[in-house]
């Protein structure tokens, strides 16, 4: 592969409010003479005037593509600056780099997807890319159910896409860590949805979310049987080229830019990373 | 594979021919500063330059070849367009009075940067480069690459591989470059005699026996392959290390780097490239203030487990060069030899 520093101008075409601090970014490269696609899973290094570059996950399904989501927490000042652009506005894309989800994998098994607050995004594009897949008939996944933990019901994201997944058959479990009387769904983390879940052979659970979160549900799959190679994460790490050379990412012997950032539990075990305590 | 000629250079005759590859290139070589330091230096007038090729240069090439600041990309933000265009070519460069181990660093470097992905810009450097080495028959001060397998002569990789004989330079052809030279050049040299061979073999032997520090570099490899860093040793260095990251810098093998903009003006600017430390605090730290590596120790060793583990699980060889600087520069003393030496004695206990 021939490594780029030169991104790619790509144009806002819409915003997306998903809740107080989180915003998708509907973007499209200008120039369309080089091709682009990319698989769910994957990232891309989105450049902002002036501030340099960051590490965002590809949050739609190539399907969408010519357009394409990124899904923005506000986390610092380069993502506090994309922040404050408008549709029309141009950012810089260089990508799409990583390895993906296994999709080719996913026809016939159960998808237990588990997120936590912005980590919705990268799996979103998972469930579009097998929502498609399926209603085309072409591979169809056995059942999809996700699992959603969020600090409070106004940190929601992604609430219109629940709704549309709920409505085409994703049996889709929010929970709140705290919530007012208004709330009437579940309270409590998100591994305490997994109780209620069937964890069988079919399984395939994808997590994505704080390290934290990512520990505990790991250990819960692991002591209802879910096999190592079944249980997959994303890890998100500091990134500087996204391309396996500037080091920023290096993880015990692997870099999560190239290697990863999607991992099986099979190929974390053989790593020291915080993610497994 | 293609037959590499050997010549003799006659000491009188490397100016002359200095002085002629000088014309078509930029010619980098050791210079002895009037601080008392020895740095590789552009060389604007050969003749009256001071050349030191006696003590050990206190950087390597990397500054040349990954600058410590360089454009990576400039870029346009006007009428709403934001776009990037690539950095300047590189200058056709030549390197006289290379040290072997700091050659052994330009092919790792080699490595990481064309695997997973080929970066442009420093192939653009290395492309236009010629590398002159000069043997080290006389290892200085922490001096240890017959340890690590780069020195004190070379076998390959060189463009050019010099071996001080007294009165003449016994020089080696290792790439197509150097062939050229040899070649366009030619009367510069004389034939090697078998007299130059056996004087040249002589000089080997007796560097081989000068080294004065003995570093069990490949016995501290394999016993990272199989066990993990006794805390003991981490709490030990780490106690000793100010973070400050000169190791890092000054380490020929140590490529990682940060990428951040440099705001010119309103509509303009410059994607830049700088050196990094995986030993400093920050350096895998998140937007948000998360870090996931949040233990001193655990930076530390990443540096150490870096060369020593996990390069020598996929070369086979470590990308420790043994060229002694971070031993010159770390004054907490928690250098990669202070790290091998401890943790092969504690193995055998």
């Amino acid at each position: 592969m021939k490594a780029s520093f030169l991104p790619r101008p790509a144009v806002i075409r819409e915003i997306i409010q998903q809740n107080a601090y989180i915003r998708t970014f509907r973007l499209e490269l200008i120039d369309k003479t080089r091709p682009f696609t990319f698989l769910p899973g994957q990232f891309v290094m989105l450049s902002v005037p002036h501030l340099g570059e960051a590490a965002i996950s590809l949050s739609s399904s190539p399907t969408a593509l010519p357009l394409f989501d990124l899904s923005i927490r506000r986390a610092g000042s380069l993502t506090e600056a994309v922040h404050t652009m408008a549709t029309g506005d141009q950012v810089g894309i260089r990508g799409p780099f990583g390895r993906a989800f296994p999709v080719e994998h996913f026809a016939g098994r159960d998808l237990l997807v588990v997120a936590g607050g912005i980590g919705l995004a990268p799996l979103k594009g998972v469930i579009d890319y097998c929502l498609y897949h399926q209603e085309l008939g072409d591979d169809p996944v056995s059942g999809m159910t996700l699992l959603y933990g969020s600090r409070t019901p106004r940190d929601i994201a992604f609430q219109e896409t629940l709704s549309s997944w709920q409505a085409r058959g994703v049996d889709c479990r929010l929970t709140v860590d705290r919530a007012g009387d208004e709330w009437q769904g579940a309270v409590g983390l998100v591994t305490e949805l997994l109780d209620n879940c069937t964890v069988t052979e079919n399984t395939t659970a994808l997590i994505c979310g704080p390290p934290i979160m990512i520990r505990f549900v790991i250990a819960k799959l692991v002591s209802r049987g879910c096999g190592d190679k079944n249980i997959i994460t994303t890890l998100e790490r500091h990134m500087k080229c996204g391309m396996g050379i500037c080091g920023h990412c290096h993880l015990d012997g692997k870099l999560v830019c190239v290697d990863g950032p999607v991992f099986t539990l099979a190929q974390l075990k053989k790593m020291d990373v915080m993610e497994l305590g | 594979m293609l037959d590499y000629p050997e010549r003799v250079l006659p000491k009188d005759n490397l100016i002359p021919l200095l002085r002629k590859l000088a014309k078509d290139a930029r010619l980098i070589a050791p210079v002895r500063k009037s601080c008392g330091d020895t740095l590789f230096t552009e060389i604007v007038d050969v003749d009256n330059a001071v050349f030191d090729l006696k003590n050990k240069p206190q950087t390597s090439l990397k500054p040349f070849l990954l600058p410590q600041q360089e454009i990576l990309a400039k870029y346009r933000v006007q009428d709403g367009e934001y776009t990037f265009s690539p950095p300047d070519a590189a200058r056709p460069t030549i390197y006289f009075g290379v040290r072997s181990c700091d050659l052994t660093a330009v092919l790792y470097m080699d490595l990481i940067f064309s695997k997973p992905s080929r970066d442009a810009t420093y192939f653009d450097r290395r492309n236009n480069s010629l590398i002159i080495t000069l043997g080290c028959n006389d290892p200085l001060d922490n001096c240890f690459c017959e340890s690590t397998g780069s020195g004190p002569y070379l076998e390959f990789g060189f463009g050019l591989q010099c071996i001080d004989l007294g009165e003449s330079y016994f020089v080696s052809a290792g790439r197509r470059k150097g062939v050229d030279v040899l070649e366009k050049w030619g009367y510069f040299f004389r034939p090697v005699t078998e007299d130059d061979e056996q004087r040249r073999y002589q000089l080997f032997l007796e560097a081989r026996g000068r080294f004065t520090r003995n570093v069990q570099v490949d016995h501290a490899c394999r016993i990272l392959q199989e066990n993990p860093v006794p805390e003991s040793l981490l709490e030990k260095l780490s106690s000793r290390c100010y973070d400050c990251g000169g190791c890092a810098y000054v380490c020929p093998t140590c490529t990682c780097f940060s990428v951040d903009d440099m705001e010119l003006s309103k509509t303009n600017g410059l994607r830049i490239r700088s050196w990094d430390a995986c030993t400093s605090s920050g350096f895998t730290r998140m937007a948000g203030g998360h870090n996931p590596v949040d233990r001193r120790r655990q930076a530390l060793s990443r540096r150490f487990l870096h060369k020593l583990k996990h390069d020598f699980a996929l070369h086979s060889k470590p990308s420790c060069t043994g060229c002694g600087r971070c031993v010159d520069i770390c004054f907490g003393g928690v250098d990669i030899t202070t790290f091998i030496d401890l943790l092969t004695a504690s193995e055998s206990v």
